[in-house]
């Protein structure tokens, strides 16, 4: 039997607004970019993130060195993909990937400070489609368990591959 | 009487079990609000009323850890760094903010560039990379492995100090000693020799370093491991 195995990709914003658990994870990697920020800030002349990226792509790794602050946080999620849920209310998505970003910081204001994490879920079967919303599950035996997802912003999906099974 | 109060108010009298549950849910209502207001995943929908999570509490970075070497293989080291205040006299200076830095055995590095994803074992990905903060000696310790080297640099450790409110005092680098004895020829690159290898004269980051002020002690060998010391000043 043909079927399509899917892959999402779900891209969470943390901005200055949030609270709870993103809020620590907004202040922490906005405190590791402020320390991290000076390694190639180094005459001092700019104060935004996406200022120093344009003058030094070395920049670039700022992602990853401030990434740290955030893995706490994530790690703690035991491989859930927060926020997202099924039909009946309830997160069900899991994760083995994920990208931690910089969309824009500058260090005199936290308020300029926005992260980006994605998670890319785990491959799921991509059974049918009724209206808005895909019918998902792990595994064809029968009966299937259906797992009933509406797509929605921020959730992409990220691959199809056909297989047959 | 406001929703939020009303519940608290109420769940009272059921126990301080129940308590933890419901303001979570008072949080997620507020993390919904918030979300509409960026453009995030909120559709107009019934909180759903069972306990969501987990939800994750306050977390240092993944730096802040005097072991560094998480999956990394290789020779032990332990990297003692002394942090002395040249308008003092060099005597140490407390409460520094020092991070390390250095490669694996094998040369690489623990980073990512672009939009790749990380690695699926991403309980490794900052392996070899770590912060201290300075005692009342001035000193740090980590715990490592000795580098390995790569084409065109001589093995080192980058060093990254601040003062304590997080202001970069000075981002330098440490070299090894060299020649007969030196723990650099014991290890030998971990197998794959020094042929090629950018020996401290020809580095173009220690080569203008004439006093050794970059220059660590090295100590011990690789049945029972190294000690590297090295005192950094700053301004």
């Amino acid at each position: 039997m043909n079927v399509r195995k899917i892959v999402f990709c779900y891209r969470k914003i943390i901005d200055a607004q949030k609270v709870g658990w993103e809020r620590m994870l907004h202040e922490d990697t906005f405190k590791e970019f402020k320390l991290q920020f000076q390694l190639f800030n180094t005459e001092k002349k700019y104060t935004r993130f996406s200022e120093l990226l344009n003058a030094d792509t070395r920049a670039e790794k700022l992602h990853f060195l401030v990434s740290a602050a955030a893995r706490g946080y994530i790690l703690q999620l035991r491989g859930k993909v927060p926020d997202i849920k099924n039909k009946l209310g309830r997160t069900f998505l899991s994760f083995s990937n994920f990208q931690f970003e910089i969309i824009e910081s500058g260090v005199d204001d936290i308020r300029q400070h926005v992260v980006a994490v994605s998670f890319c879920t785990d491959p799921l079967i991509w059974y049918s489609t009724i209206g808005d919303d895909l019918l998902l599950t792990e595994s064809m035996e029968e009966p299937l368990m259906i797992q009933q997802l509406q797509l929605q912003p921020f959730l992409s999906i990220y691959s199809i591959q056909n297989i047959q099974v | 009487m406001e929703r939020k109060s009303f519940l608290k108010n109420g769940i009272a009298a059921l126990g301080a079990g129940f308590i933890a549950p419901l303001v979570m849910g008072c949080r997620k209502e507020d993390t919904v609000a918030e979300e509409e207001v960026t453009g995030g995943t909120a559709t107009c929908e019934v909180a759903p009323t069972e306990t969501e999570g987990p939800f994750p509490t306050k977390n240092p970075s993944a730096y802040e850890r005097s072991d560094i070497r998480e999956d990394r293989a290789g020779y032990l080291m332990t990297v003692t760094i002394t942090v002395g205040k040249v308008s003092n006299s060099c005597s140490p200076l407390e409460g520094a903010i020092v991070d390390i830095w250095h490669c694996d055995a094998e040369g690489n590095y623990s980073e990512y560039g672009g939009m790749q994803m990380q690695s699926s074992n991403y309980t490794n990905v900052h392996f070899l990379r770590g912060r201290q903060v300075t005692d009342a000696n001035g000193q740090v310790t980590f715990t490592t492995i000795f580098p390995g080297w790569y084409q065109g640099r001589s093995t080192h450790i980058h060093v990254h100090i601040y003062n304590a409110s997080g202001t970069s005092l000075k981002v330098t680098q440490i070299a090894f000693p060299e020649g007969e004895g030196s723990a650099v020829l014991a290890v030998n690159g971990y197998g794959k020799g020094l042929s090629g290898y950018t020996y401290n004269s020809r580095d173009n980051i220690f080569s203008d370093d004439k006093n050794g002020v970059q220059l660590a002690s090295v100590t011990g060998n690789i049945t029972n491991g190294f000690d590297l010391a090295i005192q950094l000043n700053v301004a």
